[in-house]
Parts: structure tokens; sequence; C-alpha cells
């Protein structure tokens, strides 16, 4: 007999009451164990003597301490957890979904639907991460704010009804606050590892070695950090159910569960403090999906595996169909291993390592950003390295559409505003060349409503592999000939930077370095989209000149 | 001493009163809140249509037949009166409007247009709305019928007169959906 989904979030409700209950009392008791061997640190004379801490055992020390530790989790616990959605939120990148744009559009009405079956008991905003990556995060804080991340992938890859479950899903953990409570595990944690941390590295210099205390301390602190481990496991299931019951359509949930675990989920994008947060854990490797005693003690998320079956029996389908419908769509890979790169961001900080793909898809990244090559210890120009160019492309929009402000870089007439995989683009009617916004790439690599014909695959391949004997020619000769000059950007005027969308995707593009606008010539952009989707790379060297 | 007990009891048993009370108040108001926001969802129904009809009729000439019967479905609606008749007329307009989308679909100058594709997914958006508040309203009639049938709470309901909500149920018609009529078999 299935269990429905009104059993299963019961259920789980009442073992995550009873484990909290236990985690709460490991708390106090690391608080108390760490307050001890602080005490031995300070009073080690007392200690020496009598082998105990002056005033232990009285209940008001032992009221003292919890009031203390709760005070100190308290003031932590404000600072970092007031703002956190702003923060967590500004540190992946993610901006306002773009209400041009058709398919954010999409998933602003989809939200609006999920207040209404909520009866609008509290607002939920969502914001676009611009990452190939498949993920969903939610994160609520202290001042009320509550934010859904979904990633560009994972966006423009589900149908409608599949995003709704995911939406579900996330909202669910907000409301039930879960996100909340994550918040506070996490700041928690973070003292008492601290503390433990900075007490290890002073006991090491003590004489007398380590202190029993400390290793006691430790263990707490491991043993409350599976407890918290294992909560988080039946939230998900709980939070699986619940999305159940918002859209009463559990073979979405299960079709969206088997796309994310097929796919890339932005593993090196999302920090690993966030980990708990997104609906599906960021690391790739098997032993997750074993679903072992082990494996299950030490996973954030329950194996996708076990998730997608409870589905599936709700629903009455098996697996089997869902492979076979998986079969149709490419899978997402972070991208060819191999170079990876820290760069300076805006806010002048190193942020990293990222691959090549994940360089193209931050929206800020320009030939002039500052970067490093993770195997080498050079700054230079993300323009002056030759692994690092090529991540801009550009989409190009089709028939009849809006006459826009700009105007075409080589014939000088106007620019017809027009929709492009749902996006919005700009054309020119005479020479078919195409200006687009850099921030919209990434969402239009990733949409695959756009044919890739004969004409513009071999036309690609073409391209690419005389781009790519030219560009040989001149690393060994030199800089040679003269090119003809630069375009000046149709915004700003400024002369544009003229240069190869990435080294593994040899087709040219001018971008403007200030205004954030890059035009493409006549059928670059489906000539980009269609190798990026087919893989199609001329041989390349990867050689320092 | 036994009277101090019996006067404890009186005063929790008094503040428990108030408390069913006042959830039983909590619940009947979150219901009829619930039914009012199923109106607003159907009333944003009512005020695209218009917009959806002036934008494909420029194209559909030969299709005349079919955009009357949008607009009078929606003029009935408007006008219907007392939940029944509103329930009826609501899916009357239902069937109009997916009659035209499968018209449209013959139309490949329209399928493509962007203002239409925003009209679809405006109308695919408040269709869904509609079931929602729908859902949410039965949900929400659910718990208020379990909190007033529970055994202690029937006797505060029975005495302050608290009263059953109704269902929203489908309609005898909806349960077997007729198939639609596009009016043409080929573009």
């Amino acid at each position: 007999m299935p269990l429905t989904y009104i059993d299963i979030e019961k259920q789980k409700t009442w073992r995550i009451g009873i484990f909290f209950l236990i985690l709460l009392f490991m708390y106090f008791c690391v608080t108390f164990a760490l307050l001890q061997g602080i005490g031995m640190f300070v009073f080690p004379f007392v200690f020496m003597k009598t082998g105990g801490i002056p005033l232990s055992g009285k209940p008001l020390y032992l009221l003292a301490i919890f009031g203390s530790a709760l005070f100190m989790a308290a003031i932590h616990f404000w600072f970092s957890a007031s703002d956190a959605v702003h923060v967590v939120m500004k540190s992946l990148g993610a901006t306002v979904p773009d209400r041009e744009d058709g398919i954010h559009k999409r998933l602003l009405n989809i939200l609006d639907e999920i207040h209404v079956v909520t009866g609008n008991r509290r607002i939920i905003q969502c914001m676009v991460i611009p990452s190939l990556s498949m993920n969903a995060i939610a994160v609520a804080d202290l001042k009320g704010n509550a934010a859904i991340g979904i990633t560009e992938g994972l966006l423009s890859r589900l149908s409608r009804d599949q995003t709704e479950a995911v939406l579900a899903h996330e909202t669910y953990h907000i409301l039930s606050g879960d996100c909340m409570e994550t918040t506070v595990a996490t700041s928690l944690f973070g003292i008492y590892a601290a503390m433990i941390e900075n007490l290890r590295n002073l006991g090491d210099e003590d004489r007398h070695g380590l202190h029993p205390a400390f290793f006691l301390f430790w263990l707490l602190l491991k043993l409350s950090q599976l407890l918290s481990m294992f909560i988080s496991r039946e939230r998900e299931y709980r939070a699986d159910a619940a999305a159940v019951r918002m859209t009463r359509n559990p073979l979405s949930l299960a079709e969206a569960l088997h796309m994310i675990s097929r796919n890339w989920r932005g593993s090196s994008l999302i920090g690993s403090g966030l980990e708990m947060l997104c609906i599906m854990n960021l690391k790739d490797d098997a032993s997750d999906e074993s679903g072992g005693f082990w494996s299950d003690l030490m996973s954030t998320h329950p194996p996708a595996g076990k998730r997608i079956d409870i589905l599936l029996r709700m629903a009455r389908k098996s697996i089997g169909d869902l492979e076979k419908q998986a079969e149709k769509t490419p899978a997402v890979s972070p991208g060819a291993p191999g170079q990876r790169f820290f760069v300076l961001n805006q806010e002048k900080k190193w942020a990293g390592p990222f691959s090549a793909a994940e360089l193209a898809s931050l929206p800020w990244f320009s030939p002039r950003s500052w970067i490093i090559r993770e195997s080498g210890k050079d700054v230079r120009r993300a323009a002056e390295d030759t692994a690092a160019q090529a991540i801009f492309t550009e989409i190009s929009g089709q028939s009849s559409g809006i006459i826009s402000k700009y105007h075409c870089p080589l014939c000088k007439q106007s620019l017809i505003g027009q929709p492009y995989e749902k996006t919005r683009v700009y054309a020119c009617r005479y020479c078919g060349g195409v200006l687009v916004d850099s921030v919209k790439i990434p969402r239009i690599i990733a949409r695959r409503e756009q044919e890739c014909t004969e004409r513009i695959a071999s036309l690609a391949k073409a391209v690419i592999n005389d781009n790519q004997r030219k560009l040989s020619l001149k690393r060994l000769k030199g800089a040679g000939n003269v090119s003809t000059p630069l375009l000046s950007c149709p915004q700003c005027h400024n002369p544009m930077m003229r240069t190869f969308y990435s080294l593994a995707y040899l087709i040219e593009i001018d971008r403007c370095g200030y205004c954030g606008l890059t035009w493409f010539d006549t059928d670059e952009l489906e000539m980009l989209q269609c190798l990026i989707e087919n893989r199609i790379m001329a041989a390349l060297d990867f050689s320092q000149p | 001493m036994v009277g101090w007990i019996l006067f404890a009891l009186f005063v929790l048993f008094l503040f428990w009163m108030i408390y069913i009370y006042n959830s039983l108040v909590a619940l009947t108001n979150d219901v009829k809140n619930a039914f009012t926001q199923i109106d607003v969802q159907l009333k944003r129904r009512h005020d695209l249509i218009p917009n959806l009809v002036s934008v494909v009729k420029g194209y559909m000439e030969y299709e005349r037949d079919t955009l009357e019967r949008v607009t009078s479905a929606r003029t009935k609606a408007l006008s219907a009166a007392g939940i029944h008749a509103r329930a009826v007329a609501e899916n009357m307009l239902t069937h109009a409007l997916n009659g035209l989308f499968a018209v449209i679909e013959n139309y490949p100058v329209l399928k493509s247009s962007e203002n239409v594709l925003n009209l679809q997914e405006e109308l695919a958006s408040t269709e869904n709305k509609i079931a929602f508040s729908r859902q949410l309203y039965n949900d929400l009639v659910a718990n208020l019928a379990t909190k007033r049938e529970s055994f202690p709470n029937t006797i505060i309901a029975a005495l302050f007169s608290f009263k059953k909500a109704e269902y929203f149920t489908a309609e005898e018609t909806d349960r077997s959906l007729p198939p639609v009529d596009s009016g043409r078999q080929s573009g």
C-alpha cells in the first residue's frame, strides 16, 4: 500500500520533533563541556590541586553556563542570520527575474500560483542564479525575508509543472521554518567549531598533552552534526510530501528530481555551507546513492533514488518510464575538465575556482577581469590569458519586432527587437547580425528551442577549424596581420573588444566592456549555440605559448 | 481545599472553551476569505479575455463563431447570480476558451506571436490560480470540519452554532469532459 503524502508528512514531523529535543540536549552538553575546558585553562592551579573546576556542580553554575551559551549563540546568530537572504543571494550572483523574458515571467507567474495555494502566508521572492548547473536553494532570515534561488540551467530545462513542483518543495522549506533552523544550526556550529579549534591549538602547547575533555566535546560536536544531518534528511522527505500536497502532481516532482540527479548540480559554485538549503546535494559521487548505513549517516540529503521511488509509487509509474524519457535530453556537465581559474569579482575579492563554462555564465566577467589560473601564479587580465577568452555569446532575434534605439555597428541602420529563445535580442535587418545583453547569454545557451540545422552545424565546424588554424599560425609567427577596425558599441559608442567566445568555441564576437552588450555577426549566435549543444570542438592546443 | 481545586478546574475549563471558540472563529474566517479569493482569480480571467479576443480578431476572419462563443460566455459569467449559476457559467467559459486555443493552433503566425504567447501564458497561469484557490478553499473547509466535528469541540460548536461550510465540487457534467470543439479540422 503506497504511503500517502499526508502520512509521510505527519510521520517525519514527529520524528523531527524528537530529534530536535535530543539536539537541544546535546547543545547544552557541548556548551557545558566547552566551558569546563575553558575553566580548566583559566583556573589551572585549582584544577591541578583538586581535579575539578571551582563552582562546578552547583545548579546556579549550570544555569549560568546555559544562559551565557544562549546569549553568545543569540548574538552570533543575530549577526550572521539577520540578513542571510541578501548575503547568500549576493554571493551566488543571483538577480531578480527579468519581466521581459518569457521563461522568467513564467517563473514569476508560477510563484504567484504558489502564493495562492499557500494562502499568502508569507511573501517569498525568487531570484535567478546565472549558472548552467541545475539546483534550487531556499533561504530565510530573521528579518522576515525569504527567497528561493533557482539556477538558469534548471529554469530553462524544466517544464511548467516540474518548475511548480520544485518551487513548492522549496516554499515548504521556508514555510515550515526549516531554513531558519538550518541557519541557526550552521551559526551555532560555527561558534563551537571555532572555539574547539582555538582550544585545541592552545592544548597542544600544554605539557600535559591533550586533555580528555577536548576529545569529549569534539565527540559531542560530531554527534550533534550527525543528528543535524539526520534531521535534514527527514526534512527533505517531508518537503517532497508537502510539494505533492500543494500541486497534487507527484510525477512532475519525480521527473524534476530525476533530471537534477543526472546532471551537474553546481558543486563548485555553491559553497558547502549552503548545501543543506538546496533541493539536492551538490556532490556527484556515487556513495550518496548507495543508501547504505554509513552513507546515509554522512549525507545531508536522502538518496535521490529513494525520494524518486516514493513519488513514483504515488503516481503509479515505474522508474523505467522516467529513464526512457530522460534519454531524449542531453546531460549537463561542468564542462571540459582542465583549466580552472580564480577571478577577481566586482567587490575586489577572489572568487572561484571556476571552469571555463562557469566563467561563461558569470554576468560580470569581461576580458578586462583579472584572473589567475588554478595551476599558475601570475595575475593577468582575462583578455591576455589564452585559455580564458571565450565565453561571451549573444542571441539574435528573428522576424518582425520593435525598432530599438540601437544602430547596427556595421550597417548603421536601426536594430529590431526580436524574441529569441523566449528572450529579447536586437537584430539588424540588413546584415543579420545580433546585439545581445551579456547577462542573457547563459540562458540562451541553456535553452534548446532553436534547432541546430545542417547548414549551421557545417558552417560552425568550418569557421572554428579556420579560426583555429589562424590562431595557431598567429601564435607561431607572432602578432601579424592588421585586422579590420574595431566596431563601436551601439549604446555607449566606445570601441568594442573583438575576441573569441572561448578557446574551445572559436566564434568571433565583439563585446563592449563598458555596457555589457555583445555583438554577433550573421549566424554567429546560432553557430555558437549549436557548437555548445553538440560539444563540437576543433582540435585544440592548450599548451602555454 | 476541594473548593480551590474545583475552582482551578473551572478556570481551566473556561480557558479551554475560549481557546476552542477562538480557533473556530479563525478557521471560519479563513474559509470565508478563501472563498472570496476564488472570485479574485475569476475576475482576472474575465479581464484578460477581451485582450486576447482583440489580438486574434484581425487574423481569424473565418472563426467568428468561435470568438462569439467566447465573448458571450464571458458576458454570461459576468452577469450570473447565485453560486450554482456562476459555477455553470464559468465552466462554459472554460470550454469556450479551450475551443479558441485549439483554433489558434491552426494559425502559425498567431502561434508564434509574442503577444498571443504572453496572453496564453497569463491565461494558463490564471486557470491554475483558479484551481489552486479552489483547492485551498477545500483544504480549509476540511480543517474547519475536522475541528468542528472532533469530540470535545462539537459541544462548543453546537453551543455557539458554528456553521458547516460547503465543499467546492466538480459539476456532474465536468467529470466526463466533453470533446473540445475546434470548429475546423485543418488550417
